[in-house]
């Protein structure tokens, strides 16, 4: 027997074909959906695996430092390397900000780390750690900012001295890691107005200007400008510590929360990007609806423009298998099409998406299954329109 | 002794049932002998296409008796069981129009009929090119449906009719769109089929130009049968 459905698709290719790509574009974006959510899984890994932490010690009862605000006393260190299993300790601070390079806005989330500790950026895809203890950066590489370059941050010019690939915060922003002192001082410090005004307020308070106590407003001035506190203390765990007990250790002793690497997978995955998994699925519901409406009117369509031909199929022995078999067919075709188009399209497309977009051959099996099922169900109903053409009509009236 | 091709006896079809019901044909007699081509004459309304229906097995009469070489496929209920088979391999059919598979070339129009009853495609399409070859299509087997004339259509749509050999056919109209020269050329073909293949033939028609050539006609009227000896059978 030949294969009629695929006769019928060649005689009317063009239609058929556009059809098809247009699917395919809905299918692409589909799955670029579906890449975008793993890719930010995925930065959610990264940011973590990269930094050398075994525990994540932020401010009491908040979930710190990526999904809540959290600040921490920049000496509590000191108090957890005291700490039964802890072996290093590095304070870090998180700040989104924008900078200017060349001429353009850049959001970035500045990092501020101790070098040598833990917090440090892992490896550098270019270039070198940083040296020296103030105005050196380590960028991202989607800042656009290349080696030796110099960027403005706030109130001082620092130098470029490496560059990471996928060091991105969980909202997608690249990373500028800062010596901690310096983006402390970013952070907590205020700019010249601010600081002036500070400075004016603090000088005619009589309480800090004494003129009999020499060297008090300075000290005082330098207290207010300064910051001690952090967003976040990292540990990194002694090689047969248990994790579970020292984090356990720390909740106790020194009221703050200690969070393992499974806990701070846990709150980015299920709590920071659970709404965007939540839209996206949304979205993903609705162009399943859509792609199944354009095959279900599509074959329709075709079906209802082929109805003579069916009466003369049926009336000339053809079975109802036969015919149902060719309008399926035809859906499945589409589909198979589509996902071409989308599959092809979604990996064109993706490296120009500003968010990393991770296209699993897993999501794309089951996204292709998933097509092939939206459009044999979207067939049904030209199969029931065809399955009720009586083959008298061949004969006429 | 050797059986007709059809035997119809007090055929009955009534559509609809009570106030609404319409007795299409009320008794309809007829008897086509193996090779020969029978004419169906009657007015519009009259139970032309209601006779060709029963006997093609897609509508099922509600009294009477049918017989096809002797085997009885009608007697007050489908005697029977597959349908489907019956019109596939015992009967073909030509309608008003060619009717033909526009996403099918000529060759294929004709071979998916064998297809249909499991032949494999070589064989088929081998099958179809003789038949076109006789119907003197050969030489458009590859075309592609649009491409033939009008006249070229309904050869391929007689192709595809007698391509299982089958004892009957049935043609509604067959000549309906065609103008005299080709509509008696379709006529020639079918007589020249019906001798070659021993098919009997019933051709439904209210072409003046063609109603001559038929040795024997049956007249409808009012969903009753009438037989005549036709023009032909004089000359
Ligand atoms: N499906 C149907 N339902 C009801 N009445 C029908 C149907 N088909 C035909 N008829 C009626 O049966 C009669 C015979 O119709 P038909 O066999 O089509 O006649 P012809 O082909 O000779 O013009 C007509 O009165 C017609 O209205
Ligand atoms: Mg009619």
């Amino acid at each position: 027997m030949i294969n009629l459905a695929g006769r019928d698709i060649l005689h009317g290719w063009g239609r058929f074909l556009f059809t098809g790509v247009g699917l395919g574009l809905l299918i692409g974006v589909t799955l670029s959906m579906a890449g975008i959510y793993r890719g930010m899984v995925d930065d959610a890994k990264v940011l973590l695996g990269n930094v050398g932490a075994d525990l994540w010690v932020v401010q009491r009862d908040t979930l710190g430092p990526y999904a809540e605000p959290s600040n921490v006393r920049d000496d509590a260190y000191r108090a957890l390397l005291g700490v039964r299993g802890v072996a290093d300790a590095g304070n870090v601070t998180y700040l989104t900000m924008q900078i200017q390079h060349e001429g353009r806005d850049v959001r970035v989330m500045l990092v501020g780390f101790e070098p040598g500790h833990p917090g440090e950026p892992g490896s550098l895809v270019a270039g070198r750690p940083i040296t020296r203890s103030h105005y050196e950066a380590i960028a991202d590489e989607r800042t656009g900012l290349r080696i030796d370059q110099r960027v403005r941050i706030r109130r001082h010019e620092y130098t470029v001295v490496g560059l990471t690939r996928r060091a991105v915060s969980s909202g997608g922003d690249p990373m500028v890691f800062v010596p901690l002192q310096d983006a402390q001082e970013v952070q907590f410090l205020k700019d010249n107005d601010a600081l002036l005004n500070e400075r004016a307020r603090t000088a005619a308070n009589p309480a800090f200007n004494r003129p009999g106590v020499p060297g008090l407003l300075e000290a005082v001035q330098a207290s207010q400008a300064s910051s001690r506190t952090v967003n976040v203390v990292m540990l990194r765990l002694a090689p047969h510590a248990d994790e579970a007990v020292v984090a356990r250790e720390i909740r106790r002793w020194k009221h703050l929360e200690a969070y393992t690497r499974a806990d701070m997978d846990e709150i980015l995955v299920a709590k920071l990007i659970a709404t965007s998994a939540k839209q996206i699925f949304m979205f993903l519901v609705i162009l399943a609806v859509v792609s199944a409406a354009i095959v279900a009117f599509i074959i329709y369509t075709m079906t209802l423009a082929k109805q003579r031909e069916i009466a003369v199929l049926k009336l000339i022995g053809a079975r109802n298998r036969s015919i149902a078999g060719m309008i399926l067919q035809q859906a499945l075709g589409l589909g198979v099409i589509g996902f071409v188009v989308g599959r092809t399209a979604a990996a064109l497309w993706a490296p120009v998406f500003p968010k990393y977009v991770l296209l699993l051959p897993g999501d794309a099996v089951v996204g292709a299954a998933l097509v092939m099922a939206i459009c044999a169900l979207a067939s049904v109903v030209a199969i029931r329109a065809a399955l009720r053409i009586d083959p008298a009509t061949a004969i006429g009236g | 002794m050797s059986h007709p091709a059809i035997e119809i006896v007090g055929l009955a079809k009534r559509y609809g049932t009570g106030d609404a019901a319409v007795d299409a044909l009320k008794g309809v007699d007829m008897i086509v002998q193996p090779g020969e081509v029978v004419g169906l004459i009657g007015p519009s309304g009259s139970g032309k296409s209601t006779l060709l229906k029963c006997l093609g097995a897609v509508i099922e009469p509600t009294a009477g008796r049918m017989a096809l070489a002797g085997e009885t496929i009608y007697d007050h209920g489908w005697k029977v069981a597959d349908l489907r088979a019956l019109r596939r391999d015992r009967i073909g059919f030509v309608f008003q129009a060619p009717y033909l598979i526009p996403f099918l070339d000529v060759t294929d129009n004709v071979a998916v009929l064998p297809m249909l009853a499991g032949v494999p495609n070589g064989r088929a399409r081998d099958r179809a090119r003789e038949m076109l070859t006789a119907l003197d299509v050969g030489h458009r087997a590859r075309a592609q449906v649009q491409q033939l004339s009008g006249g070229e259509q309904q050869r391929v749509a007689i192709a595809r009719a007698l391509v299982n050999q089958p004892p009957i056919i049935l043609a509604d109209e067959p000549t309906a769109p065609l103008d005299s020269e080709r509509a008696l050329t379709v006529i020639r073909i079918l007589n020249e089929m019906a001798q070659r293949f021993g098919t009997a033939i019933i051709v439904v028609t209210h072409d003046e130009k063609i109603i001559p050539t038929f040795r024997r006609i049956y007249h409808i009227r009012d969903g009753r049968t009438y037989e005549e000896a036709g023009e032909a059978r004089a000359a």
